[in-house]
């Protein structure tokens, strides 16, 4: 049996009754490690779990599945994914791997960023699509989040984002040469992506397209959800391109306000704002009131 | 020589009117520096503080030893015009008193070397064009000829070794008329099939003054025009019409005393024109001196206004022909004037020049500079190519200020070339540390050099590879980068034989990369250290270097090595598909042949990544066919951004298509650098992307992604479509007497040699033979002819194309073609076997 079995999102204690059990009397336990990561380090796990625990990056998942899909059929097999199996990562095309391979599938579930957020005091039933943001380079700005975003604020939706998560990755060059020499992990910031969106947003009102958003959008940026050192702060796009100091380390979030919000959601937002004259002012003015 | 200040020949540069970049070229062994020397001992510009030393062209001891020109040098010359009316016979540019400047630069004659020729061109604007006046015009005369045309560079021309026809082949007057008179027909073939309007026709005629006849060897040399000047006081004619009598189907009726264009008289011929004044005068000095009539050589002399000195009457024979002839007619007097005449000034050439040498818009700051050759506008100055210091491992950038002045402590754009403007890939900002004049090998600083000057540079080495654009403007584009002739296609690797000279071997390969334009050097996978130049003779003059010179420790060298191509010669046979390591990307491609034309147009730089789309695709549209939706949907070139591969967007409405282009492309690089079959670099294959899918957030199509799947489905493309080996072919052109040409034959028919053209020189018992050899065969080919003809035939070889390697598929193991690529796979440490598509190929 193959369990995919969700970690949530702050320590090694946030796994679920059911899904602990599974790992301590599992054959081989791995630990998906490259789309988002825990608050505590892989030893911290080994600790609690009482077992090993087989670090699986990108390169495994991806090009090696069959070392972690062997046997299977007769042993039970133990996929810890951070967050939710089936949250803001899927992995989907190892199931499919795994169902050709006739292996049973089971999966437990825990808490994910796509249901964390409501912390933060906004409702889930009114997001939109999520986006995520990646690192832009010089010569490569992906922007097709842009038009989601402008998808949800039509209809008044909140947008969630998930922000770029880089461990493990080669420089094109080491790609190209084969060789196994990993860039230093990165984590984009609250910070770097209000600026990029910003950017963004410049280069659509330069080709007559933009009204997205803009910078006196409302958004909160959100660090380390479901950890104990959680931490929100809320205000304008360019109010939060410099939130980073008060936000802490990584993990962050963002989410940029759609319109309709409710009275009790500005209420419960605005306790973290950078300066809440500021908030109250645009507040009035662009969200209160419109459906 | 003259002795000038550096003032002095700073005051000459402010007069760009009256400067002349020019580059001596020729066939190997046509007498290129020989004619160069006569020049530079009458007008050779030396420091007055160097003055007395040794010979201003310091040049190399194997430069020497082997008889040929390996590096291409750089001389000043002065020259001056005293006599008004010649100012006055400068057409169609403005000139400026009679004190002239004319950089020189003297080229290699082998082909090997033609690198070498190609970065003189771009620094110069007219070329001196050497033959030989019993070989003729030759495989290296054409192909530089032709390279100096597609630079719009304006030809003159000198028939060179006239004293050869005399002394050894004792030819009539008519017959010497007859050969020239072929030998400039030739010429102007190549001249008008490479017709540029914009360059106009420059055709070359002895009767306007831009052919010269004569001996370097013995310091001689005249044009029409000299006789003319002297014949037109004589007859009280205009020497225009004079210039025009003396050559051609024109005569002097001494019966009737007048000028006609028929042959005969009254039953009898009249003698041509040229033969009478020009030829006469010379063949009775050599008559009469080599058959030592001294009664005669007195009057004669005495008649033809020659003064020699007492030392030299004494003389005898060839040491008085010498003499004689050098004092009648010097041929310093009748080149340089040639030159000043002929050839166009900066601020002529620069006019014309200016588009095909500037890859910005014609109308920015920076192509007005060029065209106006403005030392006031923003710096343009091109590095033509880097020219190693005493300082071990430091080079001089030498180049050409084509706008603005450059000095010392200018702070500069140092633009490589791979420099797009507006990014910061390939650019430096320095300041120059010094300017240099460069004067053969010797160097002297000068302060400033306004534009239409050569130069060397200190203190920019570092930040160019081998050539770029030097600029002050912030919006300039790049200079043109310059397209070679020849390529590197052959290889050999190198090992140190003592572990610790590694390092020195790694900075040792730099700095050969640095000094030769055309030598490539590189890593392969296994390890291997390799160099590769354009034939052997080059391979064995850059390893002689690396090993004494640039990494100075003992090194092992493998046998020569062929470097192929990977192609396919049909369709892929099927829609070939691969899936990004997530599974959530994919992409289908179909790869097919290019047509040989394209490929050919893409390696002489007719169509090029750098054109406008728009102007790129009707080229691709009229002259190959192409659909015009197709071509301009061209997403690159490669490998290296310009090769002679292509991607083209087929798909329809795929949403974020451009946002995955970038990583596409860089796999394309990728693949194409190091094909399927045997990491060789792909050569002549369209490829086309016929559809993608995308995982609709942009996190999860990241470079990581989309670029492995890129390469493996060009694989998989590549070897669904019949791939094929492509082998280099060298043309080889080999001088011989009738008498070896069976040996010839027999050589080239055992190396799987092609003989296509044999031709007899008219008025010689030698024989020209071209034909096809291939490179792989090619190794040793000069030894095995040299002993098969008794040492009398001489090969020229130069790569000519590309061919498929006959004998089956490369991926069947069992045919000679797979035995090539698993032998090649064995040498870079790859899996012997060839990865079926398979590999890279993922079912839906």
């Amino acid at each position: 049996m193959l369990y995919l079995i969700g970690l949530g999102l702050g320590d090694e204690t946030d796994i679920t009754v059911k899904g602990l059990e599974i790992v301590r009397r599992a054959s081989r336990v791995y630990l998906e490690s490259y789309t988002a990561i825990l608050l505590v380090d892989v030893a911290v796990l080994e600790k609690y779990y009482g077992r090993e625990v087989v670090v699986a990056d990108r390169e495994m998942v991806e090009s090696a599945s069959d070392d972690i899909l062997n046997d299977a059929q007769n042993v039970d097999v133990a996929f810890l994914v951070v967050g939710d199996p089936f949250g803001a990562t899927t992995h989907t095309d190892l199931v499919l791997r795994a169902r050709s391979l006739s292996i049973p599938i089971k999966t437990i579930p825990n808490a994910s960023i796509m249901s964390a957020i409501g912390s933060t005091g906004l409702q889930l039933y009114n997001f939109g699509q999520t986006i995520s943001m990646v690192f832009f380079t010089d010569s490569w700005k992906p922007a097709s989040f842009y038009d989601r975003v402008r998808e949800n604020r039509n209809i008044g939706l909140h947008t969630l984002v998930l922000l770029d998560i880089k461990v493990k990755e080669q420089s094109v060059e080491n790609i190209m040469r084969g060789r196994k020499i990993f860039e230093p992990p990165r984590y984009m910031t609250v910070g770097q992506c209000c600026s990029q969106m910003l950017e963004i947003e410049e280069i659509k009102k330069a080709e007559g397209e933009g009204g997205a958003y803009d910078e006196e959008s409302l958004a909160v940026g959100a660090a380390r959800v479901g950890g104990v050192s959680e931490k929100f702060v809320s205000g304008t796009l360019k109010q939060l391109c410099e939130a980073d100091e008060a936000l802490g380390g990584p993990l962050h979030s963002l989410v940029l306000l759609g319109r309709k919000t409710h009275e009790l959601e500005s209420d419960y937002v605005r306790a973290f704002a950078v300066d809440t004259e500021v908030w109250d002012r645009i507040w009035k003015r662009d969200y209160e009131g419109k459906s | 020589m003259v002795n000038f200040t550096v003032e002095e020949v700073r005051q000459l540069m402010n007069k760009p009117t009256n400067v002349r970049n020019m580059s001596v070229i020729a066939h190997v062994d046509h007498g290129k520096s020989t004619l160069t020397d006569s020049l530079l001992s009458k007008a050779g510009i030396i420091s007055a503080a160097k003055a007395g030393d040794a010979r201003a062209t310091d040049t190399r001891a194997d430069e020497q030893e082997r008889g040929i020109t390996i590096k291409s040098t750089a001389i000043s010359l002065y020259g001056n015009l005293t006599d008004p009316e010649d100012i006055k016979d400068i057409v169609g540019q403005k000139t400026d008193g009679g004190d002239f400047l004319i950089n020189l630069i003297d080229s290699p004659g082998h082909v090997d070397f033609s690198s070498e020729v190609t970065a003189a061109l771009r620094v110069t604007d007219g070329a001196l064009v050497v033959v030989d006046t019993i070989e003729g015009v030759c495989v290296q005369t054409e192909t530089v000829l032709r390279q100096a045309l597609g630079e719009r560079i304006k030809p003159v021309v000198i028939i060179n070794k006239v004293d050869r026809a005399l002394l050894e082949l004792q030819v009539e007057k008519e017959d010497l008329y007859q050969s020239f008179s072929r030998t400039i027909e030739s010429v102007n073939v190549i001249i008008s099939t490479y017709f540029d309007k914009s360059l106009g026709d420059v055709q070359v005629y002895p009767y306007k003054g831009t052919v010269a006849f004569g001996s370097g060897l013995h310091g001689w040399a005249f044009t029409v025009r000299q006789f003319a000047v002297r014949y037109a006081k004589k007859f009280g004619v205009d020497r225009n019409k004079m210039m025009e009598r003396l050559w051609g189907d024109n005569y002097f009726n001494p019966h009737t005393k007048k000028w006609t264009t028929k042959g005969t008289h009254e039953g009898k011929t009249l003698e041509r024109a040229f033969n009478q004044f020009i030829l006469d005068p010379i063949f009775r000095i050599f008559a009469a001196v080599m058959n030592f009539k001294k009664d005669e050589i007195p009057t004669l002399l005495e008649k033809l206004n020659i003064k020699l000195s007492a030392d030299d009457k004494e003389k005898e024979g060839k040491q008085l022909l010498k003499v004689v002839m050098r004092t009648f007619l010097p041929a310093a007097d009748a080149l340089l004037e040639m030159l000043i005449l002929h050839l166009p000034s900066p601020v002529t050439a620069q006019k014309y020049r200016a588009e095909t040498l500037y890859e910005g818009p014609p109308d920015d700051e920076a192509c007005i500079g060029i065209r106006d050759c403005d030392p006031k506008a923003p710096l343009m100055l091109y590095v033509s190519k880097m020219v190693p210091t005493s300082d071990k491992g430091r080079f001089y950038a030498f180049g050409r200020v084509f706008a603005g002045t450059v000095k010392s402590g200018l702070k500069v754009r140092i633009q490589g070339p791979n420099y797009t403007p507006g990014k910061k890939d390939d650019l430096f900002i320095k300041a120059i540390q010094r300017t240099v004049l460069m004067m053969g090998g010797k160097v002297d600083p000068i302060d400033d050099v306004p534009a239409g000057n050569i130069l060397g540079l200190v203190g920019i080495d570092q930040f160019l590879l081998k050539s770029g654009t030097l600029t002050t403007s912030e919006t300039a584009h790049n200079l043109k980068v310059m397209k070679f002739s020849v390529s590197p296609v052959v290889q050999r690797s190198v090992e140190v034989k003592n572990a610790q000279d590694l390092p020195k071997l790694v900075e040792g390969l730099k700095r050969l990369s640095k000094s030769d334009p055309c030598v490539l050097t590189s890593i392969s996978e296994s390890g291997e250290h390799i160099v590769a130049g354009a034939g052997e003779l080059h391979l064995e003059i850059c390893l002689k270097d690396l090993e004494e010179d640039h990494a100075g420790v003992p090194l092992r060298i493998s046998d020569p090595v062929v470097s192929y191509r990977e192609t396919v010669s049909a369709k892929s046979r099927m829609t070939a598909l691969s899936k990004s390591p997530n599974k959530h990307n994919r992409i289908y491609m179909i790869a097919e042949p290019l047509d040989e034309e394209v490929s050919k147009d893409i390696e002489s730089g007719k169509i090029g990544p750098r054109d406008d789309f728009k102007a790129r695709a009707r080229v691709l549209a009229d002259d190959h066919g192409w659909d015009v939706t197709d071509a301009r949907k061209i997403w690159c070139f490669g490998p290296d951004t310009n090769g002679t591969n292509l991607l083209v967007d087929q798909t329809k409405a795929v949403q974020y298509l451009q946002e995955i282009k970038d990583s596409v492309v860089s796999g394309f690089q990728w693949a194409t650098r190091e094909g399927p079959i045997a990491e060789e670099p792909m050569r002549s294959i369209r490829f086309n992307i016929m559809d993608v899918t995308l995982h609709a957030d942009s996190i999860h199509r990241g470079t990581g992604q989309v670029m492995p799947t890129t390469r493996r489905v060009l694989y998989a493309a590549t070897l669904l479509a019949e791939p094929g080996l492509l082998e280099p072919v060298f043309l080889v052109e080999i001088q011989v007497p009738e008498s070896a040409m069976g040996g010839v034959y027999g050589v080239l028919t055992r190396r799987r040699g092609h003989v296509f053209n044999e031709e007899q020189r008219p008025g010689t018992p030698l024989f020209t033979i071209k034909a096809y050899l291939p490179v792989m065969e090619s190794f040793g080919f000069n030894a095995d002819l040299r002993s098969h003809t008794s040492g009398q035939a001489f090969p020229q070889s130069v790569f000519d194309h590309w061919q498929i390697l006959p004998g089956g598929s490369p991926i069947d193991s069992t045919s000679k073609v797979g035995q090539v690529v698993q032998e090649m796979r064995k040498r870079k440490g790859l899996k012997i076997e060839v990865p079926g598509y398979e590999n890279y190929y993922d079912k839906l």
